[in-house]
């Protein structure tokens, strides 16, 4: 359940796994990059239809042509300046914002002047590594899968097209981390690196490569703390692509799918009670009050115990003593991680077996997508089509709203 | 060392006569801290609901009921057992190598169990063996026990096997030590290698928690436990033998051999289990054998051992009710607890009686 762990980069310069928070949230944003990267295609190809079909003309397009705007994500900025664009990676949780300058030039242009601390990057990207499986995601969104040649880890893909290249030796495997392997990437030269980790500190890691003239960007858009802005990093990736048009259209589309059915959790007269994630022993991770899982909850019409409870985790760590008494007598009990069917559950911790949602079989795990090697795309493309997700949450916690919506990344645990 | 303590030790293995009361106070001690434990946490019980609820009789609000009896109870339970047992086999493993740094984890099963859990949690899917287990069905909290158990077992066996043929204690000592440091660097190198959500969940682990062992995990670790107390409590005057050298237990007709080896495998079961259900719970093996001679001023293992295991099993209640942290929903990792609090109460003691190394040599 790894979302709901996400940390806000806070920790000051510990190794990762010496903070049991870090190491979380390493994992947590790992795992849901290694995942989130690789499916925007196939929504497109096998999503069942929505209730309603999708409107077609863009609502707010009045932006200029070739040009995308930041509506809804806290963590970076995009703006055009002459001979290029400017884009800033921010770390909306720090006091003092860290902000690392991307200045992206038209290939082979003149580099402008008053940039001096800017990372340079020449667009269109024609080729990229992207080491977290959200990259895969973002690129596959904007149906760019094709200029991926590296990722951290080829065994988190799920995006079926770019799971051919890895079978056409097309991507490289390029490490992650402290297995980050410089010597190949150097000799590959790719237009960009994109990492993931915390805003500024983070590229201190990254030195070598950028030493050897290879830009990397760190993207952190697991600190967003609505579905939207989370997903709206791929405007990035368009900025990177010159492909402003085409996700401006996109994730237009998007937006208003998510804000329609967000309308209508909001209107459902019932509001289901859920408690998420699984415990182990005696601590229980839930999503805060500022993460983006609470957020599609209240889009989702639910009453969520911890609604307003922020941290600055993003996350918080619950005694499994607090939260027993919320889950005995919730309605639904939403991603159950790890466990995926109700033996596992009961094999766990026999107690879980009390929890109302498992006697009533009001139980839902996020893992209907997981391939063959383990990747789910929960992670890959759900991070760019919160619409989907939505519609999923609605389907279980108010069926009758979208009586012929097939979950998607949702299934029942039985 | 002045020669003057040295042979304070000698006389106060003679018990005097206000020993067992502090054994009585201590017994009450660990009722309170029982009590504690299960009256307070995150959710705030009336008392007098906690008690209907331990009567069996129903409350106003059915959680309360799941809470005390599901969660609180075998917690409490679970403290007591881990507690003493610690406690226990770091007073012999103390003893046995005359050693006031040697706890549980010296002979290198805390690590041997840290092994067998990072074989199913980090190898899990990519090493064969691992994903076999898992297919098995044996998913859950019955692989990493058994896991745990199968990796303190082996490292149990190959101790025993080699303090068979390693006459000096120190040596044995030293093996212990290394066989940890072995098993803990392929831990390390398998972390290196795996997904950081695998990572995770063994991070998680290595923690260390009283919670989450219910029903049959909890008979199984008490009657472990049990087990391991009997042939403590057993070894006693081979321990008060000990104390005073191998040569001169030998001399007084104790067959060393074979009461090392009762010792080692009291031990081992001990700390296996404990590790196996709980995780490794750091300090208490250490600390409480020394609490213990402070407070009881003897070196006689026949009331030490007792001690130890109700200063134990008291310790470890009170850092449980600390760890709880009353009035939030947050709780803490008990192993941090018990070393936060730990520390300075043992530098206390230790500091105030500076020949505490006399009772041990």
């Amino acid at each position: 359940m790894p979302h709901s762990l996400l940390p806000t980069g806070r920790a000051g310069g510990v190794p990762p796994f010496f903070s049991f928070r870090r190491s979380f949230a390493l994992a947590a944003l790992l795992l849901s990059s290694l995942a989130s990267a690789g499916q925007v295609a196939a929504p497109r190809a096998t999503a069942p239809k929505a209730a309603t079909p999708r409107v077609a003309p863009p609502k707010a397009t009045a932006a200029v042509r070739g040009r995308t705007t930041v509506d809804f994500a806290k963590g970076f900025t995009i703006s055009y300046v002459p001979g290029g664009k400017v884009v800033t990676i921010l770390s909306p949780f720090e006091q003092k914002t860290t902000a690392t300058r991307y200045l992206l030039v038209p290939r082979g242009a003149a580099r402008p002047k008053g940039y001096a601390d800017a990372i340079v990057i020449e667009t269109p990207l024609r080729t990229l590594v992207g080491l977290s499986s959200m990259h895969v995601a973002l690129v596959d969104f904007l149906g760019a899968a094709d200029v991926l040649v590296g990722l951290g880890n080829l065994k988190y893909a799920s995006a079926p097209r770019v799971r051919q290249r890895i079978a056409a030796g097309k991507i490289i495997e390029a490490g992650q981390g402290k297995e980050l392997n410089n010597e190949q990437l150097i000799a590959q030269h790719p237009d960009l690196v994109m990492a993931t980790g915390w805003p500024g500190e983070g590229l201190t890691r990254y030195q070598t490569l950028q030493a050897a003239g290879v830009p990397v960007m760190i993207n952190s858009e697991w600190v967003e703390s609505t579905p939207l802005g989370r997903a709206e990093w791929v405007k990035v990736v368009a900025a990177l692509l010159d492909k402003e048009d085409l996700v401006n259209q996109k994730f237009g589309q998007v937006v208003r799918e998510y804000q329609r059915l967000a309308a209508l959790g909001h209107r459902a007269a019932k509001k289901p009670r859920v408690i998420v994630g699984l415990p182990f022993k005696d601590v229980w991770h839930v999503p805060d009050a500022d993460s983006y899982m609470a957020q599609f909850l209240r889009d989702a019409g639910t009453t969520y115990q911890w609604d307003k409870t922020k941290s600055p985790q993003g996350s918080l760590a619950l005694s499994f003593e607090a939260v027993a008494p919320v889950a005995l007598t919730a309605d639904y009990w939403l991603q159950t991680g790890t466990a995926t069917t109700k033996a596992d559950i009961v094999a766990q911790d026999a107690r879980y077996a009390a929890f109302a949602p498992f006697k009533t079989g009001r139980l839902y795990n996020n893992n209907r997508r997981t391939n063959a090697q383990g990747s789910n795309d929960y992670w890959e493309s759900g991070a760019v089509r919160p619409d989907l997700l939505l519609a999923d949450l609605i389907k279980i916690l108010h069926p009758e709203l979208l009586p012929t919506w097939q979950l998607y990344y949702y299934q029942q645990v039985k | 060392m002045r020669p003057a303590q040295l042979s304070a030790a000698p006389a106060s293995l003679a018990a005097g006569p206000r020993r067992p009361a502090w054994l009585l106070a201590l017994a009450g001690l660990v009722l309170l801290g029982f009590v504690l434990d299960i009256a307070l946490g995150p959710v705030r019980i009336p008392v007098l609901a906690v008690v209907k609820t331990l009567l069996g009789q129903p409350t106003d609000n059915p959680a309360w009921a799941f809470i005390v009896r599901e969660i609180r109870l075998p917690k409490a339970l679970t403290a007591l057992a881990v507690g003493s047992g610690l406690a226990v086999s770091g007073l012999q493993m103390q003893t046995l190598f005359r050693n006031p740094l040697a706890g549980p984890s010296a002979l290198g099963l805390t690590a041997g169990a840290g092994l067998g859990v990072a074989v199913v949690m980090l190898a899990g899917g990519s090493v064969a063996n691992g994903f076999a287990i898992r297919a098995l069905g044996l998913a859950g909290s019955w692989t990493l026990v058994l896991a745990a158990t199968t990796g303190a077992g082996l490292v149990m066996a190959l101790v025993l096997a080699l303090s068979a043929r390693v006459r000096d204690n120190v040596v044995l000592l030293i093996v212990g030590l290394m066989l940890a440091s072995v098993t803990g660097a392929i831990v390390s190198l398998w972390q290196y290698f795996s997904a950081p959500e695998q990572i995770q969940e063994y991070l998680l682990w290595t923690f260390g928690s009283l919670g989450g062992v219910v029903g049959s995990h909890l008979a199984v670790l008490a009657a472990v436990v049990g087990v391991g107390l009997v042939l403590a409590f057993a070894s006693a005057k081979p321990l008060n033998a000990l104390l005073l050298g191998e040569n001169y237990a030998r001399s007084m007709g104790l067959t060393v051999g074979r009461s090392r080896t009762l010792i080692i495998a009291s031990t081992s079961l001990l700390a296996g289990a404990i590790t196996a259900f709980c995780g490794p719970i750091g300090f208490v093996g250490i600390a409480v054998p020394h609490l213990t001679r402070a407070l009881l001023r003897t070196a006689d293992h026949r009331l030490l051992l007792p001690g130890a295991c109700l200063v134990g099993a008291a310790l470890t209640l009170a850092c449980d009710c600390v760890a709880q942290l009353p009035g939030s929903q947050t709780s803490l990792p008990l192993s941090v607890v018990t070393s936060l609090l730990g520390a300075p109460v043992v530098l206390w003691v230790v500091l105030r009686r500076q020949n505490i190394r006399s009772s041990l040599t």
